[in-house]
């Protein structure tokens, strides 16, 4: 109805009372949502989300709500050059309506190579030569850690799709605010945090296939983040697995 | 789904899947003849519908809608907007329609589908067209404020009837729209107002109560296929992906006419094969209204 070219500018109405971001984290302060510095919002998966793909999964972290399809392997782009191993195409993409205002989603142009490079360790490529597999995400809603959900439920997506991969992987971000360190932020605790860690990682194996530090660090702060993320990963690793021998049994159960 | 047993075509020497992708056509035929469809439904019946609204919490007014495995996700968000001149005392409705790539195989980042931009068209030409919002209801302040309502539509999984599923969605989440009480600063901004500082507020009020959109008509849709003296309702992808002759036809829900697309294919629309569609459309938007109207009353009643 309204084109592009003739859309009056809008904006959003704000609350009348806005709460200031500098009274929010103060010495002893609790959480937004509640939660202990050190607890995770509860995580839940499920595979098999989108029929047309060939394999998905769908998963909420509070309001963080992403949905993973994986496509092929399937034939690569005519332009690409022959190759003994396959390929991994990686793409994020982010609802109009995911973010508080309208259309501040697509700001993450980076979480697409940050995604692949996050997969690409854990995939064995040799499996499918020539071919391509495409791993395409959308962020419904965002509310906070959204890359390392994203690389998680895309993790969980390919094993539905029955990629042979070396082990799930499961991702998990830290953000240091002050003088603690709060483990799966939220938007409001992302905003104003002073550096932020993230492991990406195979917790079978204890490898790590991404690791992302920003802002200012000290080394005993960075052990401390990297420990609490290793444990976080291998937690949710197993309630990954889990999410899969359930969808499992349950084919098993209709097919029989 | 196993074939009947056949008699000397290559199907008997052949698996059913093989067949089923080397001659689609003839598979296809082969179950009309038996006045059956390949996933087992009677040729003119609709897939299992779901709505669920309110499925985004930071939307104003959202809904999923799930015909078959066909997935639609909408959300409704309010905007400020000083109206054009024209209309100085009327709002907008923007409506958008989107195929992003994880609903299907065809579609790939950064090349849309073909279906995006005419499916969006046709949206927002069916509620435009079918009178079911008053925009005067989105006016604020007179030539100075008036809502702009982003409607915007995901495909999270694409199986057919993409229109049909987009339509129901769009419709349902206008019907749990609820739009936000405000109020006017001194800037002439239009602020949100929380329901504590409701009252002692000096602030001149523009809306003072959540409220509810009226929806004169509703619009709804059934899309069928159809193939030699076949009518098929509510196809999946892979049947349109065979038969290219499509009808699409809109009615509201006291049986209206609002619109009827037939867009080209090789077999010809006679009278009685429209009039049958739309008998078959008005079925389904009666069995359409009363989910709408149970899915509502489940808000309601939370």
């Amino acid at each position: 109805m309204a084109g592009k070219s003739g859309t009056p500018a809008t904006y959003s109405p704000s609350p009348t009372t806005g709460k200031k971001k500098s009274t929010l984290f103060k010495e002893d302060w609790i959480r937004p949502d509640g939660r202990g510095f050190h607890q995770c919002r509860p995580a839940f998966f499920r595979t098999g989300a989108v029929n047309a793909a060939s394999g998905s999964a769908y998963a909420e972290f509070g309001n963080t709500k992403v949905i993973v399809s994986v496509f092929g392997p399937r034939e690569s782009k005519k332009a690409m050059l022959y190759s003994d191993s396959g390929r991994l195409n990686c793409n994020v993409s982010y609802t109009t309506f995911s973010t508080p205002v309208r259309g501040q989603g697509s700001d993450h142009k980076e979480y697409s190579s940050m995604l692949h490079k996050a997969l690409e360790g854990a995939i064995i490529l040799e499996s499918f030569p020539k071919t391509t597999v495409d791993v395409f995400a959308l962020v419904l809603e965002s509310s906070g850690s959204d890359l390392p959900v994203v690389i998680s439920v895309a993790s969980l997506a390919l094993a539905d799709a029955g990629i042979l991969m070396y082990d799930l992987v499961a991702s998990v971000s830290v953000s240091c605010i002050g003088k603690s360190l709060v483990i799966d932020p939220i938007s409001e605790e992302e905003n104003c945090q002073d550096g932020s860690l993230l492991i990406t990682c195979m917790p079978s194996r204890y490898e790590i296939t991404q690791l992302t530090v920003t802002g200012e660090w000290s080394t005993p702060k960075i052990n401390e983040g990297m420990q609490l993320c290793l444990d976080a990963c291998a937690k949710l690793a197993k309630i990954m697995r889990s999410c899969l021998k359930e969808s499992a049994s349950d084919a098993q159960d209709e097919s029989s | 789904m196993s074939l009947p047993n056949a008699t000397e075509d290559l199907s008997s020497e052949m698996e059913v899947d093989a067949f089923r992708r080397l001659f689609p056509l003839r598979y296809f035929e082969r179950h009309l003849a038996e006045s059956i469809r390949p996933d087992g439904r009677p040729l003119k019946e609709a897939r299992e519908t779901s709505i669920f609204l309110g499925a985004v919490a930071s939307a104003n007014g959202s809904a999923l809608v799930k015909i078959g495995s066909t997935t639609m996700l909408t959300a409704i968000k309010m905007e400020v907007m000083t109206p054009s001149l024209e209309s100085p005392d009327e709002g907008c409705l923007a409506i958008d329609f989107h195929m992003p790539s994880i609903c299907s195989p065809i579609v790939r980042p950064g090349r849309p589908a073909e279906a995006e931009p005419v499916v969006s068209k046709q949206l927002s030409d069916t509620i435009s067209s079918s009178g079911m919002i008053d925009l005067k209801e989105l006016s604020l302040v007179g030539g100075k404020a008036a809502w702009m309502a982003y409607l915007d539509i995901y495909c999270l999984d694409a199986d057919g009837a993409l229109f049909d599923a987009a339509l129901l969605s769009a419709v349902a989440a206008l019907s749990h729209l609820q739009i936000p009480a405000v109020a006017m600063n001194d800037d002439g901004k239009i602020v949100l107002m929380s329901e504590e500082d409701g009252q002692k507020q000096a602030k001149e009020q523009v809306n003072k109560e959540k409220r509810k959109l009226t929806l004169k008509s509703i619009p709804l849709s059934l899309t069928c296929i159809l193939h030699k003296n076949y009518i098929l309702a509510d196809p999946t992808a892979e049947e349109e992906s065979i038969i290219e002759t499509h009808v699409t036809i809109v009615l509201d829900t006291s049986g209206q006419l609002i619109s009827l697309y037939k867009p080209g294919g090789p077999v010809l629309a006679f009278t009685s094969a429209i009039q049958d569609c739309v008998a078959l459309t008005r079925q389904r938007v009666k069995e359409l209204k009363s989910f709408l109207d149970q899915a509502n009353s489940a808000m309601e009643f939370e």
